[in-house]
């Protein structure tokens, strides 16, 4: 019985995928997965300084990228992880970006959600993770104190060396 | 001495050798890259060109295009950009098949004429006989019609050959009904 039934199971669940996503949405995935393979090519045949991302495990539209702070800003030296997730409709919307290492900076959520305008409504289908890695990493060193998620850090900026104190700490803090 | 260099000199050659190869891979990728679409990252499939001078696969930017319909800007450079003002580029080699069959359609070339030399060619009666009149009243405005001698009319619209027949026929259907109210006008 068991061995009739499962088939039939089988073949209604890829009909029900079949209407729910439909063949276009398949080949959109194709093309995700397609580009993304080259921009992990590109990405390991670049070499950028101080950054780095691949995907995470088996699952390839998730990513864990690495940004080390740049130099000559009070985040030098320091390293942050972040987690990539690529929509299907990925590279005409834009992936969700996070702090995966808590980050003490003024466009940076506790939760991790970075405020910064191509990850939202200046996005462009050219942007790719190198791109938007690079890009977070110099906000790191340049954040936009106009519109911040985290006031305390928004205000200590001004002052570089009490930023520089307590950023610290807290980084400290997330490592013991 | 001399069978002791063989093998240096020989490596050097190959190693120029692959040296050389390696260079000419990397401009032939570069170049290949010149023609690569900037949304797939790959060679553009059904390649369209922006006004600004971007390559596309008509399926992408089509569907980046879809995505912000109100806001409709070039990916690589945001500048304005829309379905009529990119440019099919058609290769020696590609698909033969009509590319208006595949979805999305790709916006069509747009072929324009060698402009006549001769200003005023238009009033020659080679090109055929043009008369038109109306009658500038509202309700009767829908009866002027065109009057077409010997001009096998071939207008920018109606291109298809069944609209034409219709509108042939149309138009002789507003000559007669006109003559006739002409004709209703200068008896009663």
């Amino acid at each position: 019985m068991a061995q009739n039934i499962d088939p039939v199971n089988g073949s209604n669940n890829s009909t029900a995928m079949k209407d729910g996503d439909g063949p276009a949405s398949a080949t959109k995935h194709q093309s995700t997965s397609k580009r993304l393979q080259q921009e992990l090519l590109t990405l390991m045949m670049s070499g950028d300084k101080g950054i780095s991302a691949f995907p995470n495990g088996d699952e390839f539209f998730s990513w864990i990228g690495t940004i080390i702070g740049p130099k000559g800003t009070v985040y030098d030296g320091l390293i942050y992880k972040l987690s990539l997730t690529f929509p299907n409709g990925y590279p005409f919307t834009a992936p969700t970006v996070k702090f995966v290492t808590p980050c003490f900076h003024p466009n940076v959520d506790t939760y991790g959600n970075i405020c910064l305008d191509i990850l939202k409504d200046k996005w462009s289908a050219l942007y790719d993770v190198r791109t938007i890695l690079l890009s977070i990493q110099s906000l790191l060193g340049d954040p936009n104190n106009d519109s911040p998620l985290n006031g305390q850090a928004a205000q200590l900026w001004s002052d570089q060396v009490a930023y520089k104190k307590l950023l610290l700490e807290k980084f400290q803090d997330i490592k013991s | 001495m001399a069978v002791d260099e063989e093998p240096d000199t020989t490596a050097k050659n190959s190693a120029g050798g692959e040296n050389t190869e390696n260079k000419r891979n990397e401009s032939r990728g570069e170049e290949e890259r010149a023609f690569e679409c900037n949304i797939c990252l790959d060679t553009a499939k059904d390649a369209v060109i922006s006004m600004c001078g971007h390559l596309f696969c008509w399926p992408c930017l089509h569907q980046w295009l879809e995505t912000r319909p109100n806001r409709q800007s070039c990916p690589v450079c945001k500048a304005a950009i829309s379905r009529d003002k990119v440019i099919p580029l058609y290769g020696r080699g590609g698909s033969k098949e009509d590319p208006r069959e595949k979805l999305p359609p790709r916006p069509q070339g747009q072929r324009t004429e060698p402009e006549n030399t001769g200003a005023f060619s238009n009033f020659g009666f080679d090109g055929g006989f043009q008369m038109s009149f109306g009658i500038g009243a509202f309700p009767f405005g829908l009866f002027a019609s065109t009057f077409n001698f010997g001009d096998p009319v071939i207008r920018a619209h109606g291109t298809n050959p069944a609209n034409l027949e219709d509108e042939r026929f149309l138009s002789q259907l507003f000559l007669w009904v006109a003559i006739l109210f002409i004709f209703w006008l200068l008896v009663a």
